[in-house]
């Protein structure tokens, strides 16, 4: 469809916005309430411009354009101009003008637009609207209404993007303002976006309050650190330190937003626990050089076994120094970065697979179904890109054992933890009737069918394996999502104990390709997973242990096994941020850089590798991961190949380019879904968004808003056989250990289960556990309290 | 004309410019002495001279008036002045508002006496004075800090050693 705008031709899609047609020409048009994610308003009026024909002036940002529409801005039009000056003088009438105090300052789409189009003065000679300043909507997000300019943007974002509605317009005329209901806190883990997109400095960030001026900052291009969504964003940082996070756009992945803890868990890298000089155990741990811990571990090493354990937050590139680290100078394949099974035997073609489902094909998808992810706890920005989906039409199912936030626009088939691989198998051909519509209307789409396998299923060996399986049956794509920032990189780069670089066995012909690059290796066919390599670690198996970036007494789903690991093992280096518990075990430490200071890229859950820029130099002495390593093999004798960034992406490239992918049949060595017993229940476990990981250290008031204190969700009928009420203290009991909780008595819990999230401060679950993220329990009351209900208290009598 | 006659010539008129000169130093030598004796004796400086040291003023009622709100820091070209706001108690406000400033430093290694900052003050808390007696022993002296620039400067010649003109 062709107009011209300002006398210049464009050619843009029917149904494109005046505005955004202005755009594509260059033309700025000023606004505040229209933004490209959300649907037009028109609440502002800034955005007038002239259409001919038309007897009055319109709103660009509500028009559509038309065939052979002639539009007139204000760079042509006087009327335009003088209309679009008197609307700034009017928005202004009652702003405050107090922008030496305002965190917008400087930074503000109102003070810039004032001064580009707006009048200069004002005629306003009156007394102003005056609020109360500014009132907390929660512990992140404070609202300052006398700045309020009405554009409905964060209103609109909390009804149409997150669905949290907490915010809403209040009253009419000039007492009109935003509010929320009296009592409420603005509890959605996406809050922090209504921050970032409020034009003026209405809604401002308290975490950021005062803390610094646009001038102040230095910044730099980097990717969230937290989870495997990937979301762009900046880092800013006041004379080095790390003062806030914003969302970038990118509308290939994270769109414009960020959740909470991406914008909030910041300090961490500022951390006071952050260690940032290499330490060696003599007496106790003390400072030394690099050469010296390196030779001393390069001593460890040469006499003994090895065993390396890491998590999901490096680097690709430290990924994969790691993994030839290990296979060629430690000459071992016990190395895992995993803390369940993972995708089974489907690891290896999903490693190798690139990106068969991005965030455009959740958005474009008819239907969706997602398994053992909780979307909006576990991978926020791909919740908001369901939600999305699910407002463009598709058809939403969620097979989870505990109700999630999509509740609203999906359908929930409940289930019990790890019921998931059983209940998307064929029996007799068919599928069971509440999974076979799905599996109909999957066919029926086509390509335009997702199954999204999440963290749950990895907790059973085979339910990865029957998602895929069931896409596949269906012609529809599979995308497998892990919860940590680079659980995929560290998967592509081979940090596997039968996988090499890219998904490539370490037996048959794949073995000899890589070793066409990395030279001969003198590996075993398959090494210890990471619960062999904690068990061979206890049973002294294993005489040194490295653990990169990973904590084992909090990370793995067994917390006695760990520590057993931990006090055996002879020599234990722990390569991080900072020691944290390990401190009593470590008996050298390596100080790694973290993620703003190094440069790099990580892998989203799509597969998508995502560049990192350094936005500042390491602290101290820390240094990038896959530095440390290449300097670790040079001291063990051995040589990595490259020095510098470039030749590491050079050899990278060799590996990692695309490749046609097969599914591995490597025997399977777990064991059966979780046993449980009559009378008891399931307990399971996953970490909620806002928890007390590491990364989340310093985050005050992100925890303040959003943490949870540590509970037991259980479903009512299994609270009545218990005599549990709701608020009581319940003692759970597994054969790792017990603990007592308060009781949420909820239905939104699947009957049979318990659910305890995984790391809340004060709580953590891995006590409780063996070896998976869920285990038989019995539950008790502790003390029954006094206005229990006498036929409850009947009931727990019999149980 | 021949070297002799040329060099004959070259003599007179440098003869000619050291009379001259010599000339003018007598001249001088016997005139009435106008040196300033600082820092023994220290001359009167214009009552609004404002070519010194900064200071930040309060209200009356004991508030201050900067509200940290960094705009000095911006104007000023030579980074000189380093601010951290931060969030008034409102029980026991320092300043009007929501805001105050909890640091307030200027570097008069860095500082170069423009009054630039005291223009972009929106509260006339930042002002300059009189005071010009600013020579330090270390560079940790010369960041003046919040307390010392609320603090009205001292007199001229107070500074140790200045009336020893060390």
């Amino acid at each position: 469809m062709t107009l011209a705008i300002d006398g210049k031709e464009v050619t843009v899609p029917a149904g494109t916005l005046i505005i955004r047609a202005a755009e594509q020409l260059g033309i700025e048009i000023p606004r505040f309430c229209d933004h490209p994610l959300l649907r037009p308003a028109g609440a502002c009026r800034q955005c007038y411009v002239r259409i001919e024909g038309q007897p009055k002036l319109a709103t660009s940002c509500t028009v559509p354009v038309a065939a052979g529409m002639s539009v007139q801005t204000q760079a042509s039009d006087d009327e335009v101009a003088d209309a679009q000056r008197a609307n700034l003088e009017f928005l202004l009438l009652n702003h405050p003008l107090d922008c030496p105090i305002c965190d917008r300052g400087g930074e503000c789409p109102l003070q810039d637009q004032a001064l580009a189009y707006g009048p200069g003065d004002s005629r306003f000679r009156e007394a102003k609207r005056v609020f109360k300043k500014p009132i907390p909507l929660s512990p992140l997000v404070a609202l300052d209404r006398e700045r309020c300019v009405l554009c409905a943007r964060c209103t609109r974002f909390c009804d149409e993007i997150s669905g949290d509605r907490f915010l809403e317009l209040y009253a009419r005329g000039a007492g009109e303002r935003v509010a929320i209901a009296a009592g409420e806190d603005f509890r959605s883990p996406f809050s922090g976006n209504t921050v970032q997109i409020c034009p003026v400095g209405a809604l401002t960030s308290v975490p950021y309050r005062f803390a610094a001026r646009p001038f102040d900052l230095t910044y730099g291009d980097s990717v969230c650190p937290h989870c495997s969504a990937g979301c762009n964003l900046r880092v800013d940082l006041r004379r080095g330190d790390v003062v806030r996070h914003l969302a970038r756009d990118e509308y290939e992945v994270n769109d414009a937003w960020l959740c909470d803890k991406g914008r909030y868990a910041f300090r961490f890298p500022d951390s006071s626990e952050r260690v940032t000089t290499p330490l060696i155990r003599d007496h106790g741990l003390e400072p030394a050089s690099f050469g010296e811990v390196l030779t001393s571990i390069a001593g460890w090493v040469d006499r003994g076994r090895v065993g390396v354990l890491t998590g999901g937050r490096l680097m690709d590139e430290d990924y994969y120094a790691l993994s030839k680290l290990a296979r060629t100078v430690f000459r071992t394949n016990d190395l895992d970065h995993r803390r369940d099974h993972g995708a089974g035997f489907v690891e290896g073609a999903i490693a190798g697979g690139g990106m068969p489902v991005t965030y455009r094909n959740v958005e474009e998808a008819k239907v969706i179904l997602v398994a053992g992810l909780d979307a909006e706890q576990e991978v926020p920005i791909l919740h908001l890109r369901l939600r999305k989906a699910a407002e463009r039409g598709a058809r939403i199912v969620v097979l989870h054992p505990r109700r999630t936030r999509l509740w609203d626009v999906a359908e929930h088939i409940p289930c019990r933890p790890g019921d998931e691989a059983w209940l998307l198998e064929k029996e007799e051909g068919r599928h069971r009737p509440e999974i076979e519509s799905v599996a109909t209307a999957m066919r029926e789409a086509g390509d335009a069918g997702i199954v999204i396998a999440g963290p749950r299923l990895a907790d059973h060996p085979q339910a990865v394996d029957r998602a895929r399986t069931f896409a596949s049956d269906a012609g529809g794509r599979f995308a497998y999502v892990t919860r940590r920032a680079n659980d995929r990189g560290a998967l592509v780069a081979g940090v596997h104990p039968w996988l090499l670089p890219n998904g490539r066995s370490s037996i048959d012909e794949d073995r000899a390709e890589v070793e066409s690059v990395w030279g001969p290796l003198d590996i075993p066919d398959r090494g210890r997973d990471w619960r062999g390599i904690l068990e061979a670690a206890a049973n002294r198996e294993i005489d040194v242990l490295f653990l990169i970036g990973v904590d084992p007494l909090r990370d793995y789903p067994d917390a006695a096994l760990a520590r057993r690991a931990l006090e055996n093992v002879p020599r234990k280096v722990v390569q991080s941020l900072e020691l944290a518990s390990l401190a009593r075990y470590a008996d050298a430490f390596l100080p790694a850089a973290a993620f703003l200071e190094k440069e790099g890229h990580v892998t989203t859950w799509e597969g998508r590798g995502q560049r990192l820029q350094r936005v500042r130099d390491p602290l101290g002495m820390s240094r990038p991961d896959w530095e440390i390593f290449a300097s670790l093999a040079l001291a063990c004798g051995g040589d990595l190949g490259f020095e510098t960034l470039d030749e590491l992406h050079e050899e990278m490239g060799t590996l990692l380019a695309p490749r046609a992918t097969r599914h591995l049949a490597v025997a399977d060595t777990g064991a059966a879904p979780t046993p449980v017993e009559d009378g008891e229940l399931l307990l399971f476990t996953y970490p909620l968004l806002v928890n007390d990981g590491r990364l989340s250290e310093g985050a005050d008031e992100l925890k303040a808003a959003l943490a949870d204190p540590p509970f037991v969700e259980i479903h009512p009928n299994n609270a009545g056989t218990a005599g549990v009420a709701d608020g009581s203290d319940v003692r759970v009991t597994t054969a790792a250990g017990e603990a007592t909780l308060p009781a949420r008595v909820t239905e939104h819990v699947s009957e049979g289960s318990l659910f305890v999230p995984f790391d809340q401060a004060g709580f953590a679950a891995n006590t409780l556990l063996q070896g998976r993220f869920s285990i038989a329990a019995t539950i008790d009351p502790v003390d029954a309290p006094a206005d229990e209900d006498p036929v409850e208290v009947g009931a727990g009598g019999a149980a | 004309m021949t070297d002799e006659q040329r060099r004959e010539r070259n003599f007179l008129a440098d003869t000619g410019a050291v009379l001259k000169g010599m000339a003018t130093v007598f001249k001088q030598t016997f005139r009435p002495d106008d040196t300033e004796e600082y820092p023994k004796v220290i001359a009167e400086i214009p009552e609004r001279a404002h070519t010194g040291r900064h200071r930040l003023n309060r209200h009356d009622n004991g508030l201050e008036k900067c509200i940290g709100c960094e705009l000095c820091a911006f104007a000023c070209p030579a980074d000189a002045i380093w601010v951290e706001g931060e969030d008034n108690d409102p029980e026991h406000p320092t300043s009007p508002g929501e805001r105050y400033a909890k640091d307030y430093q200027i570097n008069y290694l860095r500082c170069i006496m423009c009054g630039l900052c005291v223009e972009a003050c929106p509260t006339r808390a930042l002002t300059l004075t009189s005071y010009f007696e600013m020579a330090y022993t270390s560079r940790e002296d010369a960041i003046l800090t919040k307390e010392q620039l609320l603090e009205p400067p001292p007199e001229l010649g107070t500074t140790p050693g200045a009336k020893e003109g060390l």
